[in-house]
């Protein structure tokens, strides 16, 4: 029987990599207002990552059936190399989906076909090279070893993994805002988002901004991927893009382009579906977009969005 | 480039264009236009709605490229720099329409007018001047830039422009919508920066205010220019009068 504080704990945890998914759009969608649908990809891409670094070996059905690194990582070695792993294929992703059409000033929205089409062919390259199998994590991966399993808090048994998962996300997304907030190149992003001409004008490279909003998106995506991966297990090739799905739902319930807005939107989630029994499990993404529904009734703007956009 | 044939130094303009050409699409907005800016100059560029003042401006920033003819700043020829380049190399642009991020801060906004800028201490006393030449922004510092009133709001994007420290400040219709009482102000406030050393060029519709400050003008009519001349000249100009100074 799960307790409150497990559940609650739970809840935040999976609201946490919901709220890194979540943020990685808003980076981009508020330099350039359009949304990467790679995201979810790279979310898989990470999990992999992570998986490898961690010294995971490739399963019978990949392309090089047992291969795997001789060593494997400390667990948050592993992670900030996948991420940045990630953000470094988001990076690409931006050169081929997105840089050509700026360049020839198409239609935004032709970036969602464009960004759809890099998604999935990331998707089916993992695949190719993986399998379509699911993967454990390697058991006691390495740093994680001398962790206990569990921890006894406030009398209840936690999974030290969920402790962990929340503590990074917290982490990533604190270190994002104050980025974003106090950072020289951070206020030069808030300044593209705001008017692109404006900041060229004032010196800012606002292309050199946008590359820095994928890398930034794709490492957030990245390390989302990682930590699912070592909480749950890899799924198979597509397990991250019901996380980018997720993802964009707390986008639209937060509030498109909002920061803080991401980040409640990710706890409302996480909270909302673990407050489901787990008898009736079936109903959680049910759930999770019915209040997004909801929400969108009584604030069409999203729960911390402003109230209008501005044109661009 | 034929270095032997530039004129020295002191005597090259800061800023010279030759027979610029500007296109939007099919369009042609500027058909050869040439004009200068001496160093310590303030040189206003006038016109009606639609003669390609602001083009000629957003050239010069390199927001727009040009079809034919050069931008020659310092002597050298601006075509390859990018538009987020020319406030390094000492142009201001202070656009039409004030361009202030209004979600953010009036001191924000300041802050950004010195992103290019390391010098902590040249910056604190650049915002020192600013909040001293706009009283009204030094109180309303922690006010959103979209919240201030029009002629609070074309002084943050005048302060922001001066927080570049550019050599050459250009402004886009400073005046627009702002009441008369206000546009007296604006126009004492860039004499008195001009008194001080400060190269600008004015771009205005109310010709009347800009040349009273201005050392010499150029009339640009459907993207040439018709007419240039000193400033105490132009103001007595038979066809200026007609045309501009509703007399
Ligand atoms: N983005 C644009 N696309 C097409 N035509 C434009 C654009 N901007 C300006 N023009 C045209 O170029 C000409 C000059 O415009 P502009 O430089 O804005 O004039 P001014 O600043 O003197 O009012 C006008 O005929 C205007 O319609
Ligand atoms: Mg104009």
């Amino acid at each position: 029987m799960e307790t409150l504080l497990q559940t609650l704990l739970n809840g935040a945890a999976s609201g946490g990599v919901y709220a890194l998914v979540a943020l990685g759009y808003t980076l981009i969608f508020s330099v350039l207002g359009v949304i990467n649908f790679a995201q979810g990809a790279l979310f898989s891409l990470g999990g992999y990552l992570t998986y490898l670094l961690l010294g995971g070996k490739i399963g019978v059905n990949g392309a090089l059936p047992g291969w795997g690194l001789p060593i494997g990582l400390p667990f948050w070695l592993a992670l900030l190399l996948a991420a940045l792993g990630s953000g470094a294929i988001g990076l690409l992703v931006e050169r081929i989906a997105f840089a050509p059409l700026r360049r020839r000033g198409a239609e935004p929205l032709l970036s969602l076909i464009t960004s759809l089409g890099a998604g999935v062919v990331l998707v089916n390259l993992l695949q190719l090279l993986m399998g379509a199998e699911g993967y454990a994590f390697p058991q006691g991966a390495a740093g994680l070893a001398h962790l206990p399993e569990s921890l006894l808090l406030g009398g209840a048994r936690i999974r030290t993994i969920q402790v962990l998962l929340l503590a990074i996300s917290a982490l990533a997304v604190a270190s994002l805002s104050l980025w974003l907030d106090k950072s020289r190149s951070g206020k030069a992003m808030r300044a593209v988002a705001e008017d692109p001409t404006t900041a060229t004008l004032l010196g800012i490279n606002s292309e050199a901004v946008v590359r820095l909003a994928f890398l930034l998106s794709g490492m957030l995506a990245g390390l989302g991927g990682g930590l699912i991966g070592m909480s749950v297990s890899l799924a198979g090739p597509y397990f991250g893009i019901s996380y980018g799905l997720k993802g964009l739902a707390v986008l639209v319930l937060g509030g498109l382009g909002s920061v803080p807005g991401a980040i409640v939107g990710g706890l409302v989630m996480g909270l909302a579906e673990a407050l489901i029994p787990s008898q009736a499990s079936g109903w959680r993404d049910a759930l999770a977009f019915a209040i997004l529904f909801a929400v969108l009734v009584l604030r069409p703007s999203g729960l911390l969005g402003r109230r209008q956009l501005e044109k661009v | 480039m034929s270095s032997s044939i530039q004129p020295p130094p002191s005597l090259q303009p800061l800023l010279q264009i030759e027979q610029l050409q500007v296109h939007y699409g099919s369009v042609q907005a500027l058909a050869g236009v040439s004009l200068q800016v001496q160093r310590g100059e303030l040189v206003t560029l006038l016109g009606s709605n639609g003669a390609g003042k602001s083009t000629t401006l957003r050239a010069i920033s390199r927001l727009e490229p040009a079809s034919s003819g050069r931008i020659l700043w310092h002597g050298a020829d601006l075509a390859t720099v990018p538009a987020h380049r020319t406030l390094k190399l000492g142009i201001g642009h202070c656009p039409e329409g004030r361009r202030l991020l209004n979600r953010q801060s009036v001191a924000f906004n300041l802050e950004l007018g010195a992103y290019l800028r390391r010098d902590r201490s040249g910056i604190a006393a650049d915002l020192e001047r600013c909040y001293a030449l706009f009283p009204r922004l030094a109180e309303r510092q922690q006010q959103q830039a979209g919240a201030l009133s029009g002629g609070e709001q074309q002084m943050l994007a005048i302060a922001r422009a001066l927080m570049g420290r550019p050599e050459l400040l250009m402004l886009d219709e400073p005046s627009l919508g702002l009441a008369p009482k206000l546009v007296t102000e604006v126009m004492a406030v860039l004499a008195e920066l001009h008194r001080n050393g400060q190269t600008i060029l004015l771009v205005e519709q109310n010709a009347q205010a800009a040349l009273e400050i201005a050392d010499r003008g150029y009339v640009l009519e459907a993207g040439r220019i018709q007419l240039q001349d000193n400033a105490a000249d132009l103001l007595k100009n038979p066809e200026l009068k007609a045309a501009y100074l509703g007399s």
